[in-house]
């Protein structure tokens, strides 16, 4: 689609704290030194299902410098996290994983802090654990919380459309697999942290990493509540975060502790993790084990996909629970099927827990989907582009979700890829080509029960602008994408703009950063702010002119009539003419964007996003089939984004979600044994250096969403959605083995390549 | 035990009395405010505490500050003009994406400062095996390379300003 | 990290002395990439840091024409050998095996001595030095002696250095004419890895360019310490080298191995990359030779 140019959006713009990033200027968690501050340790359990029989702080609490000591007797019973309530920051009485909080300290180093906890004697009664889920649900398990009476949760995560049985019956083929995927790790290159502090009046500011801030500071007065500090107000303050991926998408024991140890020892605590906790504490994504079976007609047309997983939840639940609200997108709604049933199940092990993660379950569903229709496309003797042609969704589909398919290029997508990558053509030995296509939300993700986001703007004097967003910058760019779009609208430069996305006492509310949800909802409170405002100055302009509103332009920091030479000032002229008249007026506006997408009722049918992001990849790989090792020579990751609002920016997005999802697919694993883990560092958990990186072309196509700001759509996760179907199908492509389990390791490649050596060729 | 080191940092004489176990990184950091050099893991893995010693990068959380006397250190901080012009490197960053949280950048700059300082016409192949101790989780490296590549071109003369 | 006094002896006797007034509650340090990590860990709390960066002799790096034996002090960088012209063109081996050893950043300060003292299973560093027959030369406060490096390793963590005692350089006597040698890390990722094996080859040859005179297959992360397989030179020995042989050598040298299952990978994978590496670098040292002719 041929967008129309504009003065701001859709240039590429420098991200804009990028040069004091670059400086060295920015202030993470990790920079911030408040007057008084004291330092916070927490202790983790030694076992990972153990009953606390002793425990002993007395030695700590005597060292010199020590604050303060808690254990789970000082927690009140009503603090519990998630959205399962299920876990207090300090545990009492039992321990149910190695991430388990015992105990914390503070004091007036860090280092007596740590010393302090090694004080601390806790005698532990070991008990069985449980590490398998799937053995896990089996009645003789050992339970991992008694008063649950079960090991699985009791969540509702179950759908059936149309009829899977009678469609399967009616099928030409039917493929079947199962596939399990692994627990990553986000590896945020800044450590997680806060600092809680009161005031006289028992007030809490809390300097932490957050992607929800508005959210967190509701988990933070729920805490104030149970620890009897009642209508006291929760400040939530955000550093510059460093790398966020759904990591920071809950809060956290750390935060908690923070603020009891504040709390009890009256100073500003800070605590901040060492790159082990980081990987140990820090919740991955949510690993699967998933059963899929998919058909199609003679024609290779879809007739059913039936999917079923067993979740492992970990000891505690956060969001990696509720995922399955995101997988059910792909499993409905991936391609044109009409016949779907999906049941998921979350069962507590004592393994770690799990958060959100870039694609929240997406990537998952999508390695599951992607990968058996490559295996039914081959089955029913048809090309596998051809076979996504066929199904590809359409705009103006309506899935048997209930999703409203508004724009969609997935056909320009898998167009795209063809175009970049001869994937039909012929190939050497040991090179392969593998494709794999994703829808994601692109205009927001109804799961809670709003899904807005607020802004208010400002304009002084100068022509400058303040915009206070409920929106969160990371890393990703919306600071830009806000700044570009209000610059936009109110005819002004990208440096006019300030973008505050810093504080819960100035910004307004917002769900938070996830669900590729910024640019559209953000982008759109922006949005809405920004015109009522330039809904007045016209008007100003229009008295002033003696025109109709309608008649005006404003670009590039003017303010006139086209066409009349006459009739033009500066915006700022024309903002002190209206502030320092009689009855004058300082331009300041809110907005509150709510999308008009749907819950999803019992049934699990609704609209969750107002649109959809499409995407095709498609990725050429070469095996060494005598040591099993992958390379990736070539990717394409093509995406419908409806109109890209910073193209510099948005290619980074792809280009770092694709790499991510190489390691997913390839080199990344959190390594358990027996719930510990094991390998807490960036030597042993192997995300891709810069002599891994791979050449990536990042073709865009621009559907114009109606309901998008300038028409844009959300593309913050899918780059990392289908990356591991697209590796897996290419290496199958190359050698003609089927990976099932992520990561694709060498060893697995060549267990594979020397099994099919062993089967007689048929 | 205190020892009192003398050294360039950023161009200007220091002496500074530390402590003998000190990391060049604690020193900068803790005790001197430049907390532009960042702690990533604290094991050398990551590269975020990348200064240049000697011309040399290093990871300043393996190195102790007793070992920087005599020595000339370079930050993050002394990259820019005084008036504020960004060095090549950290424009060159700037405008071609290669920055997103930040958390690696500056001793991504720092490695890349190093490399080219040294060998201003790196090929592709060595830059990669330059940064491959400077982890990033937001960019893939893709942007950082091109970010690299137009610095390298910019500050030997052949690309545009 | 615990509180230490730092010293800087200028001599090699300076340091063994300093060693004697502090016997235990001291240690020694070169580069430091290794010791800072343990220091912070706790896993080793001296009360004396004796930092060998300040003894010129130890790092030294120096080729003498005469006797065509190569000298690396022990403080030698792995960066100033990975950009030796020198090194690259004789050594292919030490080049591989440095170059790849953690990041550039650890490289440019951790030292060839520290490396090997280290003793860890993957000792990149080791395996070399192993295959070109390094001599290490010791000294401590009972003087100076000589051991084979690859007798220098008891176990992970443990050399056959006794308190006080520093490593001071490695001697690499003359090559035979013919010789090709190679390196090779193998692992999941291409930089920052600890291999999940290392295999080191060198083959020198007869005048016919074809026949074994010597050849070293030495192993890293195959045992508890960086091993040769012996068996496996021997089938080499003498022989006419081919595609086929080496891959005999490699089945050999799979079987010597002692291999294990770690988290960073199973044991029959590690054999298989034995078996294949070990092919795939003898017939690299062939290219080699050839193409110095």
């Amino acid at each position: 689609m041929n967008l129309k140019e504009l003065n701001v959006v859709g240039k590429r713009i420098p991200k804009l704290d990028a040069a004091k990033k670059a400086m060295g200027r920015a202030e993470y968690i990790q920079d911030i030194k408040l007057p008084g501050m004291v330092y916070g340790k927490i202790l983790y359990s030694r076992y990972a299902h153990a009953n606390i029989v002793k425990m002993d702080t007395s030695r700590a609490r005597a060292l010199p410098g020590v604050l303060c000591v808690l254990t789970g007797d000082d927690v009140p019973k009503k603090m519990r996290m998630g959205f399962y309530k299920d876990n207090p920051p300090l545990k009492k009485g039992k321990v149910c994983s190695f991430r388990d909080e015992v105990a914390a300290v503070a004091a007036i180093s860090p280092e007596i802090a740590k010393t302090a906890l090694d004080m601390i004697e806790i005698q532990y009664e070991e008990l069985p654990g449980i590490f398998d889920p799937e053995k896990a649900m089996e009645p003789d398990s050992p339970l991992v919380h008694d008063y649950h009476k079960t090991n699985v949760l009791n969540l509702p995560w179950k759908l059936h459309y149309g009829d899977v049985e009678k469609a399967e019956k009616e099928s030409a083929f039917v493929v079947e697999e199962r596939f399990t995927t692994q627990w990553v790790s986000h590896c945020c290159l800044g450590t997680s942290g806060a600092i809680a502090l009161f005031d006289s009046s028992n007030n809490l500011t809390i300097y932490t990493n957050t992607q929800i801030p508005s959210l967190a500071q509701k988990d933070f007065l729920e805490s104030l509540k149970a620890m009897g500090l009642e209508n006291k107000r929760a400040r939530v303050i955000k550093p510059i975060i460093g790398g966020g991926f759904g990591s920071k998408l809950d809060t956290y024991a750390y935060e908690h502790i923070a603020i009891l140890l504040a709390h009890a020892c009256r100073r500003p605590v800070k605590i901040l993790f060492d790159r082990v906790e980081e990987f140990k504490a820090i919740s991955t994504r949510q690993p699967t084990v998933i059963y899929i079976k998919q058909g199609c007609d003679k024609n290779g047309k879809l007739t059913f996909r039936d999917m079923r997983m067993v979740l492992d939840n970990g000891a505690y639940t956060s969001w990696g629970a509720t995922t399955p609200s995101v997988m059910m997108m792909p499993i409905t709604s991936l391609y044109r099927v009409e016949n779907v049933r999906y049941e998921a199940k979350c069962v507590y092990t004592n393994n770690t827990y799990s958060q959100a993660m870039r694609g929240y379950g997406n990537p998952q569903a999508t390695f599951a989907i992607e990968s058996t229709i490559d295996m039914l496309a081959q089955k029913a003797g048809i090309d596998r582009v051809e076979m996504r042609r066929i199904n590809r969704n359409q705009p103006g589909d309506l899935t048997p979700q209930g999703f409203k398919i508004s724009s969609c290029g997935l056909s320009e997508c898998i167009d795209a890829v063809e175009k970049e990558m001869d994937i039909k053509g012929p190939r050497e030995k040991g090179v392969g080509f593998g494709i794999a296509s994703l829808i994601h939300v692109g205009g927001g993700a109804r799961i809670y029960k709003s899904d807005g986001c607020g802004a208010i703007l400002k304009m002084d004097d100068y022509g400058k602008v303040d915009i206070f967003t409920g929106g969160t910058d990371m890393g990703q760019g919306l600071d830009n994408i806000t700044a570009q779009i209000v610059a936009e609208e109110l005819g002004l430069l990208v440096e006019d703009i300030n973008v505050v996305h810093s504080d819960t006492d100035v910004c307004p509310w917002d769900v938070g950063a996830h669900a590729s949800r910024s640019t559209f909802v953000a982008g759109n409170a922006a949005l809405g702010a920004a015109k009522k405002v330039k809904a007045v100055i016209l008007e100003e302009a229009a008295k002033t002119f003696g025109v109709s509103p309608d008649q005006i332009v404003m670009k590039a920091r003017n303010i006139f009539v086209p066409g009349d030479a006459e009739k033009t000032m500066p915006i700022d002229k024309l903002l002190r003419k209206v502030h320092f008249s009689p009855q004058g007026k300082m331009l300041m506006a809110d907005y509150f964007y709510d999308p008009d997408n749907e819950n999803m009722g019992k049934d699990m049918k609704g609209n969750m996003s107002v649109t959809y992001a499409f995407g095709a990849h498609g990725v050429k790989v070469r095996v060494d089939e005598e040591t099993g090792k992958v390379e990736v020579l070539d990717y394409v990751a093509a995406h419908d984004v409806g109109r890209a609002i910073n193209p510099l920016l948005l290619e980074g997005q792809v280009y770092g979600g694709v790499v991510m999802g190489l390691g997913y697919a390839l080199t990344e694993e959190v390594v358990t044994r027996d719930g510990k883990n094991m390998n807490p560092n960036f030597r042993d958990y192997k995300l891709f250096t810069a002599k891994d990186a791979v050449r990536i072309k990042a073709p865009v196509v621009e559907t114009y969403d109606e309901y998008g700001p300038f028409g844009a759509k959300g593309i913050g996760e899918p780059g990392c959605v289908p990356t591991a179907p697209a590796v897996a199908n290419a290496i199958y492509d190359a050698v003609g083995v089927r990976i099932t389990t992520l990561p694709i390791t060498p060893e697995k490649v060549l267990a594979a390549l020397k099994e099919k050596k062993k089967r007689p060729l048929n | 035990m205190t020892t009192t080191i003398s050294f360039i940092l950023n161009g200007d004489r220091i002496s500074y009395e530390i402590k003998d176990h000190w990391t060049l990184l604690h020193l900068l950091r803790e005790e001197m405010g430049l907390i532009g050099t960042k702690e990533g893991c604290g094991n050398g893995e990551c590269g975020a505490c990348t200064v240049i010693v000697d011309k040399l990068a290093v990871n300043s959380c393996l190195y102790l500050a007793v070992d920087a006397d005599g020595k000339t250190v370079d930050t993050i901080e002394g990259l820019a003009s005084t008036d504020g012009t960004l060095h090549p490197l950290q424009q060159s960053f700037v405008d071609n994406g290669g920055i997103q949280c930040g958390f690696c950048s500056p001793g991504m700059i720092m490695s890349s400062k190093a490399l080219l300082d040294s060998n201003p016409n790196a090929t592709e192949d060595e830059v990669k095996h330059a940064l491959a101790g400077n982890i990033c989780r937001c960019t893939g490296y893709v942007q950082i390379l091109e970010s690299v590549e137009a610095a390298k071109k910019h500050m030997s003369g052949g690309g545009q300003s | 990290m615990k509180e230490f006094t730092y010293l800087t002896p200028t001599t090699v006797e300076e340091a063994v002395s300093l060693y004697g007034q502090h016997s235990e509650t001291a240690k020694y340090m070169a580069g430091g990439t290794d010791v800072i990590v343990k220091l912070k860990e706790g896993w080793m709390e001296p009360d004396y840091l004796i930092s060998l960066k300040k003894i010129e002799e130890l790092s030294e790096l120096r080729k003498n024409d005469a006797t065509g034996d190569l000298t690396i002090g022990a403080t030698v960088t792995h960066a100033v050998l990975e950009k030796s012209i020198m090194i690259q063109k004789e050594y292919p081996i030490i080049h591989d095996a440095v170059s790849n050893i953690g990041s550039l950043q650890v490289r440019n300060v951790g030292t060839i001595g520290g490396n090997l003292i280290n003793a860890v299973p993957s000792a990149d560093g080791a395996i070399p030095m192993i295959a070109l027959d390094g001599i290490s030369l010791i000294q401590g406060p009972a003087g100076e002696r000589s051991v084979a490096v690859k007798d220098l390793f008891i176990e992970p963590y443990k050399t056959v250095l006794k308190p006080g005692e520093i490593l001071k350089k490695i001697t690499i006597p003359a090559q035979a004419p013919r010789t090709g040698s190679a390196y090779i890390k193998f692992g999941r990722r291409a930089a920052m890895e600890l291999p999940l094996i290392g295999i080191g080859v060198l083959l020198s040859l007869e005048e016919d360019l074809e026949t074994c005179a010597k050849a070293r297959i030495v192993l890293g992360v195959a045992g508890p310490t960086p091993m040769r397989a012996y068996e496996a030179e021997k089938l080499l020995a003498g022989q006419r080298i081919t595609e086929d042989i080496l891959r005999q050598a490699g089945e050999k040298a799979a079987d010597e191995s002692k291999v294990r299952d770690s988290v960073r990978g199973s044991a029959w994978h590690r054999k298989e990359m034995i078996r294949v590496q070990v092919r795939r670098m003898g017939l690299k040292c062939m290219d080699i030779i050839r193409n110095n002719r």
